[in-house]
């Protein structure tokens, strides 16, 4: 009772999109998909959904394959966001829920309730494109669960909302995780994955570079990290010179070191005792996504990541 | 046909958001004025033409003249259906006059009263001449009609004459024996009259127009549908929930229902339009003379195949022009793409009326043949069934035909529609077209 991908392969044209991914999302989940823009976040849930025929390779939900499943068990949430912009809001909702075969006083009530959830019931009878694009977001959200999926895929859908609306979006991300939901969504904003998944897969350019459960893929680097407040706070040389550790983040505050495998964080504590100085904090943490996905895959540059806030904004 | 409720709720959809458009409200209402005024064009003329009174003055030298030219151009001029002049139907409205004084008269002519005055004399060879003194055109609707009457009441003289009682001269223009036979020994069924054939032509004409605007308007509202879907990117929330071949044929039904519902408004319009024709001119004109009269050569039979090959047809080309819509993703390509549509349809529809007027011969065996091939026999069947040149198993070959090129179409139009909807950018080539339809993704 899962959603199995296994060694997903897929070429468009000169383009190998996807390079044997295989990854397990376990039911009531919520699973992280993580990869730089053109990673093959899309098609692989595209390939997931049906519309795309992979290569090689199967996807398949509790043992069977995915297109045994009637079209009601999937909520997809595309990246790009898809509304009727003449239609008004809640006929289009009900006109989704209906494809699904949801009857259309059902669809309208479940419609009602949720708009009212997200506060946007004033909206019900106004065209889609009237509305923000946090509005309409929500409304996209709604369109992805009225029917009562089993599994939602979701693009991206955190991108290009406030911080209201993203803790709005949150709390119901965990409410279906608490009807038994199974939640898959992709995005590149690894702190939002971090603070909701429990599982999470890292894709780069068509291959997986690792999945499991946040806490596995965190300690999968090996090392730890130590944050550390000293009185001798502004003197770091002791900390450079003990061995498999560096400093990874210098401050005012607490400094960050980078333990290294097979080395015990407890050493750094002792080094600071011995040398007299008062310890006002010392934690050891696994590294962040972040961190990992950084040294796995190497930086989700800079460049990109502004690349890609300028491409949501305008939306 | 656990299909039918997802085509249906696409089909619903699509046919709402269109009917409900100003557009779409605005253009029927203008086709149905437009109709009813059409079907009204005879009785507004012949208002008009009851309103437009020529006072025509005569004038004579000879008084022994054998009939009262008075009598006799009153007669002619005011005939009941005026085969006098080709194209003018209706040869009322005359007031002849006699005057003594011609001078007057025509000073009265140039001012407007009388409309025309028509002086009579005879030459010195005893012929008898005629002069017309008018502002009004020398070939116009009255110089003409004064013409013919007036080589009427000039042969009249010759006879008299020559001393020919006015009863005989009756007989002379008794008409002679005449008959038109099929060249065919076989053939004992009776000629077509040219009205019956003309009408029968013009009815084919019109309705292979009726099915080619519908497959030319309507199919590119499918294309252009497909591609607002692909465009506002709804497509993948709905594809996630319909299969490909639901979608498109639902936008299909749905565009080809809004297309039916505003054809049927129009040909109701123009029926009811024929139908209250004749009440209504006996109210303006005020005679019993309205009559109501339906086109020669409509039948029920030829409306069912109007009806059968304008939905067959435009399913054809529809489910094309949605598979053509799914390829682009901007309006501004669509007229590109459903080119080959567009042409196909306009070789038919050309052939078709060519056949239909005789410039081509309907009876030929390539017309016959082309009749047969599934783009074509929508306009080509009809053309062929409204001259009353075809046999029922001919019609229902080509149904049969039409049908599975409908089947086979739809069949490749959803692999390229399941693939082409997810394509963005720059439009695809031709093996990439090929391709899609062979694998589907």
């Amino acid at each position: 009772m899962s959603l199995e991908v296994l060694d997903l392969r897929k070429r468009f044209g000169e383009v190998q999109a996807l390079d044997g991914v295989s990854f397990d999302v376990a039911p009531g989940e919520v699973f992280g998909f993580l990869g730089a823009n053109g990673a093959g976040k899309t098609t692989t849930m595209r390939i997931a959904l049906g519309f795309l025929r992979p290569d090689t390779g199967s996807v398949a939900w509790a043992g069977r394959p995915v297109h045994e499943w009637p079209r009601l068990t999937w909520g997809y949430m595309p990246e790009e966001r898809g509304l009727y912009p003449r239609m008004p809001v809640l006929e289009q909702l009900v006109f989704f829920a209906s494809l699904y075969g949801v009857s259309r006083s059902q669809a309208r009530r479940d419609a009602l309730d949720w708009l009212a959830r997200f506060r946007i019931s004033d909206y019900a009878d106004r065209r889609a494109e009237s509305l923000s694009k946090g509005n309409q977001q929500k409304v996209q959200f709604i369109a992805t669960v009225l029917h009562g999926p089993d599994v939602l895929l979701m693009d991206e859908p955190f991108a290009g909302l406030d911080p209201v609306n993203v803790a709005l979006l949150k709390s119901a991300f965990l409410e279906m995780r608490d009807r038994g939901k199974t939640l898959v969504f992709s995005t590149h904003q690894l702190d939002q994955a971090e603070e909701l998944c429990d599982s999470v897969a890292i894709i780069d350019r068509g291959r997986l570079v690792t999945s499991g459960s946040t806490r596995d893929v965190k300690r999968s680097t090996g090392h730890q990290t130590v944050r550390l407040a000293t009185s001798g706070d502004g003197d770091l040389d002791w900390l450079r010179e003990i061995p498999s550790v560096q400093v990874t983040r210098p401050g005012r505050d607490y400094t960050e070191l980078r333990v290294e495998a097979g080395t015990d964080p407890q050493s750094v504590l002792r080094a600071a005792m011995d040398r007299g100085d008062d310890v006002y904090r010392f934690e050891v943490a696994d590294p962040s996504l972040e961190e990992v996905f950084v040294e796995r895959v190497g930086a989700l540059d800079v460049e990109e990541r502004t690349l890609a806030a300028a491409q949501e904004s305008p939306r | 046909m656990r299909d039918l409720p997802n085509i249906l709720a696409v089909a619903r959809r699509e046919f709402l958001t269109r009917a409900r458009t100003r557009t779409f409200v605005f253009g029927t209402l203008i086709l149905v004025i437009g109709v009813v005024a059409i079907a009204f064009v005879p009785v507004i003329v012949s208002y008009f033409e009851s309103q437009d009174e020529s006072k025509i003055a005569v004038w004579s030298t000879e008084a022994e003249l054998s009939s009262d030219p008075v009598a006799t151009l009153d007669a002619l001029l005011n005939a009941p259906t005026g085969a006098q002049v080709p194209g003018d139907s209706a040869g009322q409205g005359f007031t002849v006059t006699g005057v003594t004084d011609l001078d007057e008269a025509r000073t009265g002519a140039d001012k407007g009263d009388p409309t025309a005055v028509l002086a009579i004399e005879r030459a010195p060879d005893d012929e008898l001449t005629f002069t017309l003194y008018t502002n009004g055109s020398a070939v116009g609707r009255v110089a003409q009609l004064v013409r013919q009457a007036s080589t009427a009441i000039a042969i009249a003289d010759r006879l008299d004459r020559l001393g020919i009682e006015p009863a005989d001269q009756a007989s002379l223009f008794t008409p002679a024996e005449y008959t038109v036979k099929w060249p065919d020994p076989a053939r004992t069924d009776a000629p077509e009259s040219a009205a019956e054939q003309g009408s029968s032509y013009l009815l084919g004409f019109g309705m292979t127009i009726l099915i080619f605007m519908m497959i030319i308007l309507y199919g590119n509202w499918v294309a252009m549908s497909v591609v607002e879907e692909k465009s506002s990117r709804v497509m993948e929330v709905i594809l996630n929930a319909a299969r490909p071949f639901q979608l498109l044929t639902g936008k299909v039904v749905g565009v080809g229902a809004v297309a039916g519902v505003q054809y049927l408004a129009i040909l109701v319009a123009g029926a009811v339009a024929l139908l209250i024709q004749g009440p209504v001119s006996d109210m303006v004109l005020g005679n019993g003379g309205g009559s109501i009269e339906l086109p020669e050569g409509l039948t029920i039979g030829l409306l069912i195949e109007f009806v059968v090959y304008g939905v067959l047809g435009f399913m054809l080309y529809a489910v094309l022009y949605a598979a053509a819509g799914s390829l682009v993703s901007r309006q501004e390509d669509v007229s590109q793409v459903v080119m080959p549509m567009a042409l196909v349809s306009t070789a038919g529809y050309m052939i078709a009326v060519y056949a239909a007027t005789g410039m081509l011969d309907i009876r030929s065996g390539a017309i016959v043949v082309l009749s047969q091939v599934p783009f074509l026999s929508p306009f080509l069947m009809l053309s062929r069934s409204a001259a009353g040149e075809v046999a029922p198993w001919e019609i229902v070959l080509s149904i049969i035909l039409l049908l599975a090129a409908i089947a086979v179409s739809l069949w490749i139009a959803a692999r390229i529609y399941a693939a082409g909807v997810l394509l963005y950018g720059q439009r695809p080539s031709l093996r990439t077209i090929w391709r899609l339809a062979r694998t589907g993704m």
